[in-house]
């Protein structure tokens, strides 16, 4: 066998070996950017070299190695694949000088390739694909006495332990719980070749609807069930395929007449299968929970996101309705305080909820006129330099903690807070609670009454009448934004959401349960 | 040795968001990076404009993902400027993105000749730094010269940007200090910067007027008016917001220099995602 012809065997092994690890690695890549594609930039690294030998006519090693050099740098994807270039290089430029392949011969090429590594990275990171190479030089250099077929098996297993130990070396990889990505796939394409030389069968080479469907898993699916199983029978594939392809996406049918493979992403799996029994036998269902996936994956990635610093300063907020406490939260406030109009929260307890936050320094938010003076109150009590931003409404809290900086001082954004405050104009539809006379109309118990920033301007028995000449109010002056928070009571919002969106095409208009008792409508303007 | 615009080449990637350069100065050679949906790639720009590129994001279910370039496309680019005896190679901040680490393995091969520079930015902060060096080649120039501008560059050139939303940020692993205000429940517009290579948060505002208040009133603090004051404004998507902002950068700033009007392309509209708005400034002679 010439020497390209060997060199392209061992490739392929390597290439065969990281196509099938290829998603398991990209869902490890997290360091250095948390973007998932290192197991695809590995492979078609790899493939990149194994293509330009098949078209290459070299018929000496030294050629065979320069080309092989010098595909992997030009077909390098991403920083594995220029990683893993370089340590081709290393191999390739030592191989030329030796003679025959031994163990001590594979322990200085692997060293050369560790070596042309560190040398490439400027600031070289232990816990990645250069430890892993190095590593394996050092496992090579004690165990070089072996026969090649059993060292490479042995570097193998050397190789992941010290993928296993990356996790302990970086810090990202132990939060984020998972071993490095390039030092993972570096072993994969060892294992490969070492597979080829000991005469094994290669690692199962992915078959090609294999590889779709793989390929289907990194795309994201509107739909939420990946099921995949086996129908036997005297089938219609063409006819099956056309019935599957109501279900959802990433279909693939593949077989013949008398067995099909099945996959389809669909929110009815049920139906899929029920498709499958009506013409014939299943086996081998799978179905996985693709949301759960893309979540588990997605909070992996943000685990490897460096923690911001810590938080300069904390927020509470007196929120009632659980939507509203959701949207609180997830603008920032660390805690909250349950209360309102008619359940107003004791000094006592805004003080020890001032105390709880982490952050050396807190921010108040009263969000209602008559919690305002006891919040006062409870900071003027609190140990830790605290600010009541002196918000008088659910809406203009929000508008507030929206101008809220982690980062910065209570002081800070006390100033901040406040003018976001002051930029937002509020409305309500609320319920009369007794008689009253508005522009010389009575209004009843019981009957909706609008408030303009706390003053009532309009009221009837009908909900939607009084909400719409609230909205357009707020909207006689120029706005951008309008948010609608609805109460408890949940009124219907659809015709009056419609008009406003068709009479102002250039609001941005944000609906949210605020589940707020009391008031059916809070909204706010800026 | 002196350097002109004729001994001297540049070499950009493609995140530089400035297309046009090889056209109008012909010492410049732009790098794609690559932009992958699903099993298809494409070079940035070169096989994938921004339009299409958007209209593309909007339809495909799949989530781009984007690839530095090859330290062989460095290679190639390098190896064609052979012509020119020196050449700043100059890149998105190393932080952001490995394509600093390929065009550096490329240019190994070529000794002292090649000058890689980690700008520490992105976007078209990296063209209006190649567009300061151009400045000085056409009047030559020394490479301590050129060094010094380097290193003022990445000390006062500014930026500011806002995004819709930070997901595209956050799924593309770039999302950096700002992932303090990710996953809110509210629509509100981030205004962050880069800063050192790290994207930073700033404030957040609700409504495109408002962030374009913020981006002024940092402006105006950040900058004085002349002739020399050189200002970028790019934006994916949306040029109504670009339109808006060169308006109010005019008012502010009457003398500057709006040297670039971009709009960004495939790479970097994968991770800032469609309705960003950025802008840049830079005191220059």
């Amino acid at each position: 066998m010439s020497p390209r012809d060997q060199a392209i065997r061992l490739v392929r092994g390597a290439v065969a070996a990281l196509e099938r690890s290829r998603s398991r690695i990209d869902d490890l890549n997290v360091y250095p950017v948390p973007d998932g594609d290192t197991g695809t930039n590995l492979a078609l690294t790899a493939r990149a070299v194994l293509e330009d030998l098949e078209g290459s006519t070299a018929d000496d090693s030294a050629t065979v190695a320069r080309e092989a050099t010098r595909a992997a740098l030009m077909g390098a994807r991403g920083n594995s694949g220029v990683i893993l270039s370089q340590i081709v290089r290393g191999i390739g430029e030592s191989l030329a000088a030796e003679e025959s392949i031994d163990g001590p011969a594979v322990a200085r090429v692997l060293r050369a390739g560790s070596d042309a590594a560190y040398r490439a990275v400027r600031k070289p990171v232990e816990g990645t694909m250069l430890t892993a190479i190095r590593a394996l030089a050092e496992a090579a250099e004690a165990e070089q006495s072996r026969p090649v077929g059993e060292l490479l098996e042995l570097l193998v297993a050397k190789g992941e332990e010290a993928v296993a130990r990356t996790q302990e070396q970086l810090d990202v990889l132990r939060e984020a719980g998972v071993v490095d990505a390039g030092a993972a796939g570096l072993v994969e394409l060892l294992r490969g070749i070492a597979s080829v030389v000991a005469g094994q069968p290669l690692p199962d080479e992915p078959p090609v609807e294999r590889a779709s469907v793989e390929a289907a898993h990194q795309e994201l699916s509107r739909f939420r069930y990946c099921t995949t199983f086996v129908i036997e029978g005297d089938l219609d594939p063409d006819a099956l395929e056309a019935e599957y392809e109501q279900l959802g996406d990433s279909l693939l049918v593949v077989g013949d007449e008398h067995a099909l493979k099945i996959h389809v992403h669909t929110d009815d799996p049920g139906a899929a299968l029920a498709i499958g029994t009506h013409v014939g036998a299943i086996e081998n269902v799978e179905i996985a929970d693709m949301h759960r996936q893309t979540q588990a994956r997605e909070r992996r990635l943000l685990a490897a996101v460096p923690d911001p610093p810590p938080a300069a300063a904390g927020v509470v907020a007196v929120v009632a309705g659980t939507g509203n406490r959701r949207l609180f939260e997830s603008l920032g406030a660390t805690q909250i305080v349950e209360g309102g109009q008619t359940m107003n929260p004791s000094a006592a307890e805004l003080l020890a909820a001032v105390e709880a936050t982490k952050a050396p320094e807190a921010l108040l938010l009263p969000n209602n006129p008559n919690i305002v003076l006891v919040s006062e109150q409870a900071v003027s009590l609190a140990a830790k330099p605290a600010r009541v931003v002196p918000t008088t409404s659910i809406q203009a809290g929000l508008a507030a903690l929206v101008a809220f900086n982690p980062e910065q001082s209570a002081e800070e954004n006390e100033a901040a807070m406040v003018e976001a405050a002051a930029r937002v104009a509020t409305g309500a539809v609320t319920t009369a609670s007794r008689d009253v006379q508005l522009n010389g109309r009575a209004v009843g118990v019981g009957q909706y009454v609008g408030l303009l920033e706390d003053e009532p301007v309009a009221g009837g028995a009908e909900f939607e009448p009084v909400a719409r000449a609230i909205i357009d109010r707020l909207l006689a002056e120029p706005r951008e934004v309008v948010t609608l928070l609805t109460g408890e009571e949940e009124p219907d919002l659809s015709r009056l959401l419609a008009e406003l969106e068709q009479s102002n095409p250039e609001l941005e208009i944000e609906v949210h349960e605020g589940g707020q008792p009391h008031y059916p409508l809070l909204v706010s303007a800026e | 040795m002196d350097l002109t615009a004729a001994n001297t080449a540049i070499v950009v990637d493609s995140t530089a968001d400035f297309p046009q350069a090889p056209e109008r100065y012909p010492n410049w050679r732009i790098v794609p990076l690559y932009v992958r949906f699903g099993q298809e790639s494409f070079r940035d720009y070169v096989e994938l404009g921004p339009a299409d590129f958007y209209t593309r994001l909007r339809s495909s279910a799949v989530v781009p993902t984007t690839s530095q370039p090859t330290p062989g496309d460095f290679h190639a680019a390098y190896q064609e400027l052979g012509e020119y005896e020196r050449v700043y190679s100059l890149h998105i901040a190393g932080t952001l993105s490995g394509t600093v680490e390929s065009a550096r393995a490329a240019a190994a091969d070529f000794g002292d000749r090649i000058r890689v520079v980690d700008t520490e930015t992105a976007s078209a902060a990296v063209a209006m730094l190649g567009l300061a060096i151009q400045r000085r080649l056409e009047r030559g120039t020394t490479d301590e010269e050129v060094e010094e501008l380097v290193g003022r560059h990445r000390r006062e050139s500014q930026l500011i940007f806002t995004l819709d939303t930070l997901d595209y940020l956050a799924r593309g692993g770039r999302i950096g200090r700002a992932a303090a205000w990710a996953g809110g429940l509210m629509r509100v517009k981030p205004i962050l910067t880069i800063r050192d290579g790290e994207v930073i948060p700033i404030k957040r505002v609700r409504g495109n007027q408002r962030a374009f208040q913020e981006f002024i009133a940092a402006f105006e603090s950040g900058s004085s008016d002349g002739p020399g004051l050189r200002v970028a404004i790019a934006d994916a998507d949306a040029p109504d917001r670009t339109e808006a902002l060169r308006e109010l950068v005019g008012r502010t700033r009457p003398q500057a220099d709006l040297e670039l009007v971009a709009t960004l392309g495939p790479v970097i509209g994968t991770h800032a995602g469609p309705g960003t708005v950025g802008l840049f400034w830079f005191a220059d002679e």
